[in-house]
């Protein structure tokens, strides 16, 4: 149980299509479920995280762009310095009550003095300025580095954001690791405990959902999947089925996964997890989604619509090679017979 | 082929990190640029800059501040490089500057922000030019009106290398694919040699004034967008998320507005075309001819659209409301 954490890093927003996004909630669930062993081997050294079992006090949405922007960051230091180094930056966001959307985010200005990284706070109150008369509504919500798990380095930079905002986010995002199915990006935020009789400032780790709009979805398939479009044919149809077909096909797999977990708990291999199998069943009985007179009524009525404007298209088409022909018999009948002047006949 | 490979495991055992070819664009050497800046070859050939590309970073950027502002316009900077005929943008920013189209050229009111923001940008090793700027014309599509000419002939004169960019937010939703163009302008009194038509599109009626007297002015660039190694395995990644949004959206939910406009629009577009009709004499056939047939294309245009999104509630109907019933 308490490893859920660990691994979870839950599914888009849940309002959006909930039957899809409970099974991939599922699906990551029953993923987690089967690596347990392996999560606890993970289990950081040292003392700068919390102790396992500790919740996060948040939640937190995030935007893809944030994710490209840490990435654009790292590459960009790497191709300057021709190697890789923790780069740092500022995330900033909105905040209502426990709920924390990240938007955006910019870089940060470091200082090395001794071993010590410090943030230049000159920079980042600039900076803040800048952001506020573009971006009035955001607020400074914690700050992002690369790395693989937080150090004792992170604690320190964490404290010094602190003064900024008083429970800042710490992003952590692994840019050399080799696994493709999570995004190698973990979010932490800081409390205070009681280590050997000291405070210590320790790092919690939370969950996270990606957070998106419509134009960033359109732009992020289009960087996506552009190296794979221009081969190949042009249909804008074809376009829009493989769209639809790649995303249902990533829903079979997840259901598959999710009947597999069930399947193997029927055999016994696999230990039950109720949770799990609350959810898969919570889910299966879901289904169909909606069945309600009011959405029969109300998707007729949209397919309806979209005929009539096919229908209003294939008229207009159809006037408009009408007149084609009109003008080209017209031309053709005049050069025939341009003594009998019939020309008015056929308008 | 086993060179390849041992090459591979001999990399990942030892956890080499070579710079992948890709990301060499994200070097920037200060010496070349000023090099090329110097010795101005887009002074000889007014059609100099052919291609432009756009980092994944940028164009994200962009799409989502265009969106941001909703139906007002806004504008912000691009910054980048430059290499042989192509201009390469990394990054963009938005400007403190919204409003209509009249108040978009207020760059004097931008220009304090936008040195303070490049100047923060150098201090962390951010060390390329501005080499243009983007604006949004929401729900019109991409081209230069006659302000947007006459601020980026000016940017030209001043600035180069300079390259203009629109985004339309409203037809990048509605079609689903991201709607961008990228202009540059002729220097004043410049005929372009061969006037090839340019792509057709959609243009409302009281836009198309303003668009047909100035689209000999400028010409649009390739473009074409490039991603780095670590972009491409988070984008990978970020689909296997991602994947619930392409079903969860409804494009015809989401675009009623601007269907409903467009077809106001398609119908007074009917009504002048019918009204030259009417006329139909010799010397008014040819461009009568023509607006009905721009009439027909706009309307094919829309209604592909629309059944495309239909198609799409069809596929997800069949998909979670049928399960089970068949039995």
């Amino acid at each position: 149980m308490e490893q859920m954490e660990v691994d979870v890093d839950m599914t888009a927003k849940p309002s959006t299509s909930s039957s899809a996004a409970a099974a991939a909630a599922a699906a990551t669930a029953a993923a987690a479920g089967s690596n347990i062993p392996e999560a606890q081997l993970q289990q950081p050294k040292g003392n700068v995280m919390a102790a396992e079992g500790t919740t996060g006090s948040v939640t937190i949405s995030l935007h893809p762009l944030v994710i490209m922007n840490i990435s654009e960051h790292w590459t960009r230091f790497r191709a300057q310095h021709g190697e890789p180094r923790q780069v740092y930056g500022a995330l900033i966001g909105k905040q209502k009550g426990r709920n924390i959307e990240i938007m955006n985010s910019f870089e940060l200005k470091t200082d090395v003095i001794g071993d010590e990284t410090i943030i230049n706070k000159d920079y980042y109150n600039k900076k803040e300025q800048q952001y506020k008369q573009v971006f009035s509504d955001l607020d400074f919500i914690g700050w992002y580095t690369t790395g693989e798990n937080p150090t004792a380095d992170d604690i320190k930079i964490q404290k010094q954001i602190a003064a900024i905002n008083e429970c800042p986010i710490m992003l952590q995002l692994h840019p050399l690791s080799r696994s493709v199915d999570q995004l190698p990006l973990k979010l932490y935020e800081s409390l205070i405990d009681l280590v050997d009789g000291e405070a210590t400032m320790l790092f919690v780790p939370l969950t996270y959902t990606l957070a998106t709009e419509e134009a960033e979805r359109i732009g992020v398939d289009h960087v996506a999947r552009m190296t794979s479009n221009e081969s190949g044919e042009k249909s804008v149809v074809a376009e829009h089925l493989v769209a639809q077909d790649s995303a249902i096909k990533m829903l079979n797999t997840r259901i598959k996964i999710v009947l597999q977990y069930i399947k193997d708990v029927e055999a016994g291999k696999l230990k039950a997890n109720q949770e799990i199998l609350r959810e898969a069943y919570a889910l299966c009985h879901r289904l169909p989604v909606m069945q309600v007179p009011a959405f029969q009524e109300e998707f007729y009525t949209q397919c309806n619509d979209v005929g009539l404007i096919s229908y209003l298209g294939t008229l207009t088409k159809g006037c408009n090679d009408m007149h084609h022909f009109v003008n080209k018999f017209n031309m053709l009948y005049d050069r025939q017979g341009s003594s009998r002047r019939m020309r008015g006949l056929y308008y | 082929m086993d060179v390849d490979a041992a090459q591979k495991t001999w990399e990942l055992e030892n956890n080499i990190q070579t710079l992948p070819s890709c990301d060499e664009i994200f070097r920037y050497d200060a010496e070349q640029q000023r090099q090329i800046i110097d010795a101005k070859p887009w002074e000889k050939d007014p059609h100099f800059f052919k291609d432009i590309k756009i980092s994944a970073l940028a164009l994200l950027k962009i799409v989502m501040h265009a969106r941001s502002g909703g139906t007002l316009e806004v504008m912000g900077l691009m910054l980048g490089k430059v290499e042989d005929n192509t201009m390469i943008v990394m990054d963009a920013f938005a400007l403190p500057v919204e409003g209509t189209e009249t108040r978009v050229n207020a760059q004097a009111q931008a220009y304090e922000y936008m040195t303070a923001y490049m100047e923060a940008a150098k201090e962390v090793g951010r060390m390329e030019h501005a080499v243009g700027w983007y604006h949004s014309h929401p729900g019109y599509g991409c081209w230069l009106s006659g302000i947007d000419v006459s601020t980026q002939m000016l940017n030209q004169t001043y600035q180069e290398p300079f390259v203009a960019i629109v985004v339309d937010p409203v037809r990048t939703v509605s079609a689903g694919k991201v709607c961008l163009g990228a202009f540059r302008t002729y220097p004043k009194g410049y005929k372009p040699p061969n006037e090839e038509p340019s792509e057709y599109q959609t243009i409302p009626l009281n836009k198309i004034e303003d668009f047909g007297v100035h689209c000999k002015q400028y010409y649009p660039l390739e473009i074409s967008y490039f991603k780095s190694a670590l972009d491409r395995k988070l984008l990978d990644s970020l689909w296997n998320k991602y994947w619930v949004n392409t079903l969860g959206s409804s494009g015809l939910l989401t675009n009623t507005e601007y269907t409903t406009g467009q077809i106001m629009d398609l119908s007074e577009k009917l009504e002048q075309s019918e009204n030259f009709l009417g006329r139909g004499t010799d010397v008014n056939e040819k461009r009568s001819e023509d607006k009905l047939s721009k009439a027909t294309r706009d309307c094919s245009r829309s209604t592909i659209e629309l059944i495309h999104g239909l198609m799409a509630q069809i596929v997800k109907d069949k998909l979670f409301n049928k399960v089970g019933l068949g039995k």
